[in-house]
Order: structure tokens, then C-alpha cells, then sequence
């Protein structure tokens, strides 16, 4: 079989047993209290920690883009909006710096 | 949890909808990809079903970018994988749209949970629209297409087009998780645990040796314990 085969099986399996993992474990865990509020507090706390992965990676042009960003987040709460504004700040902070 | 739910087709199409301007981002990341996987050996029929049964965009990348440098299918896969495991976390925090469903659904739903698609249906609810599950399942069918029609026509055609960076597309899903997390925002209990996430997740990346998605997860799981642990709000 060629190697393409394998890496695609491997990884769609792979990818698939973890992602029903994560049901399964979400399942059985308790429903209240402790538990409760770590699986409520989950998503934004992922996601500020995604933001921090690329953050620290970045340069001064991420930083500059990734505060008028969140001006712009804050300011109209619109997704598109957001968007515009980083990636037109992050271009022109990486022509000009 | 009693809420006004919406028909489910009335939220398959709002998340369909929603997630258009992420979707313009996945496309741009497609045809690149789509050029990779040609570097890799794989033709359209190939980067069409790795799409359709992995779909999870970057860990195609980091998988076929393995596979180029002649790293061996083990270490593309183990590479792959291993991006993937801050999935398990998502998947898990799915339990409420996910519980009691049958189970064509919930292979669909945990198949269909991506980090665009999951986080803003977390976000549109936070904004206080009574979505779930059809809301995510719209919007990675939207993700879906667009994905697997990017990377399929990124075979042949993306030598044609700019690098991401250069116009400055890597930034957009940045941006568009700020915009996320501002709309997650649920008060101010959410702020150590936030702060903390980060925190965990920065310094590891500067300062331990593991991979970034590795610290992602862990700096993630990091502050949802917290979150658990304390007792206020």
C-alpha cells in the first residue's frame, strides 16, 4: 500500500478515536459542581490559550494587529469586522515595520 | 438546562451562514494545502478523501509537510495526532448538545467538531441565541465543502496564488478567535481562569520543549481546573 494510504487511514482513524474519546470521557464525567464548571469554563479557557500559543510566537506586527483587533471585537462585537480589521493592520504592520 | 430551541434547519442554515467569513480562511488554507499534498505524492482523489475523513486542517498540513520531508508515515501520523488531541477537549465539552442523541448523530457531531465551527457555536450562544448542535453541524458543512473543494482544486492550481502570509490571511483566524473569546465572555469569574489558561500555555511554549498544541491543550486544561476548583461566582 502506498505510504499516502497509510498516513491518510492512520490519521483519520486516529483523529477519529480521539474526538469520540472525548464524548465518551465528557459523558461519564459528574454533571454537577466542580466538574460542571471546569466543562463550562473549557471553551473560553482553550481558546484564551490558543491566543497565547500564537501570541508569544509572534512579532511585534501579530501584537500591534492583535490589539486593534480586539478594539475592533469590543467596539462592534462582529465576527467579519474583526476579522478586516487584524488582517488589514497585521499587512500593513509587516510592510511598514 | 430549559431553553427556546430553534428548528433544526433554521439553525443548520444560521451556522452555515455564520461561519462565511471563516470560511473565505479555510479556502485560502486549502489551495495551499492542496499544493502540499501534491508535493506529497497525493493526487485529487486522495487529498479529497483525507479531507472528507480527517477533516481537521492543520493536522493535515503538519501531516503531509512530515511526508515531504521524508520523516515516514509513522512520524507524519504520530505528528498529526498528536496536533489533534486538544479535540478530545472540544469533543468532551460537547456532552450537553451531544447527550441523548442516537448514534449516527453523535458520530456526525464529534466527526463535524473543528476548532472554527466549535468555538462559534459556543460564542453565538454566549450572545445569548439559543443554538447547538444543528448550528455546528451547518457551519462545518459549510467548512466541509469549502475545504475539500479548496484542497481538491489546490492540487493543480495553487502555484498560481500568493502565500497566505504575504497577505496576511494567517492573521484572520487569529482575529476571528479575539472575536470569539470577547463574545464568550461570561463576567468576571471567568477572569483567573482565563488569565491562568494563558498564562500555562505562554510559558510553556517559551520555556518547556513540548510542542505548541501540547501547551495549547494543557495551558486549556490548566484553567478549567481552576475554574472547577474555586468555589465563587
Amino acid at each position: 500500500m502506498p505510504e499516502q494510504w497509510i498516513v491518510i487511514a492512520g490519521l483519520a482513524a486516529g483523529t477519529f478515536a480521539i474526538r469520540i474519546g472525548g464524548y465518551l470521557l465528557g459523558a461519564r464525567l459528574p454533571k454537577t459542581g466542580g466538574w460542571a464548571r471546569a466543562f463550562t469554563a473549557l471553551p473560553g479557557c482553550l481558546i484564551s490559550a490558543l491566543l497565547a500559543v500564537i501570541l508569544v510566537q509572534g512579532s511585534t506586527a501579530e501584537w500591534i494587529a492583535g490589539a486593534i483587533a480586539l478594539i475592533a471585537a469590543l467596539l462592534t462585537r462582529n465576527l467579519p469586522v474583526t476579522m478586516i480589521a487584524g488582517i488589514a493592520t497585521v499587512w500593513c504592520a509587516r510592510y511598514f515595520l | 438546562m430549559d431553553q427556546i430551541t430553534l428548528p433544526p434547519a433554521k439553525e443548520f442554515t444560521s451556522g452555515f451562514r455564520d461561519i462565511a467569513p471563516l470560511a473565505i480562511g479555510v479556502a485560502i488554507y486549502g489551495l495551499a494545502f492542496g499544493l502540499l499534498a501534491a508535493q506529497a505524492g497525493m493526487d485529487e482523489f486522495l487529498t479529497g478523501v483525507m479531507g472528507l475523513t480527517v477533516f481537521a486542517g492543520s493536522s493535515q498540513i503538519i501531516a503531509a509537510e512530515r511526508l515531504v520531508s521524508g520523516a515516514g508515515a509513522l512520524a507524519a501520523i504520530l505528528a498529526g495526532v498528536a496536533l489533534n488531541l486538544r479535540i478530545l477537549l472540544m469533543t468532551a465539552s460537547m456532552r450537553a448538545e451531544l447527550a441523548g442523541r442516537p448514534l449516527w448523530q453523535i458520530v456526525l457531531g464529534v466527526h463535524f467538531t473543528g476548532d472554527e465551527s466549535w468555538a462559534l457555536m459556543h460564542a453565538t450562544r454566549a450572545k445569548g441565541h439559543p443554538v447547538g448542535y444543528w448550528y455546528l453541524i451547518g457551519a462545518s458543512s459549510c467548512l466541509l465543502a469549502v475545504w475539500i473543494t479548496a484542497t481538491v482544486s489546490g492540487v493543480n492550481f495553487a502555484h498560481v496564488l500568493p502565500d497566505p502570509v504575504s497577505i496576511g490571511v494567517d492573521f484572520a483566524f487569529t482575529a476571528a478567535f479575539i472575536a470569539i473569546l470577547c463574545n464568550l465572555w461570561p463576567g468576571m469569574s471567568a477572569l483567573l481562569p482565563w488569565i491562568f489558561s494563558a498564562a500555562t500555555a505562554g510559558c510553556l511554549v517559551l520555556l518547556a520543549p513540548i510542542e505548541p498544541s501540547w501547551a495549547l491543550a494543557l495551558g486549556g486544561l490548566a484553567g478549567a481546573v481552576l475554574a472547577g476548583v474555586k468555589r465563587d461566582a
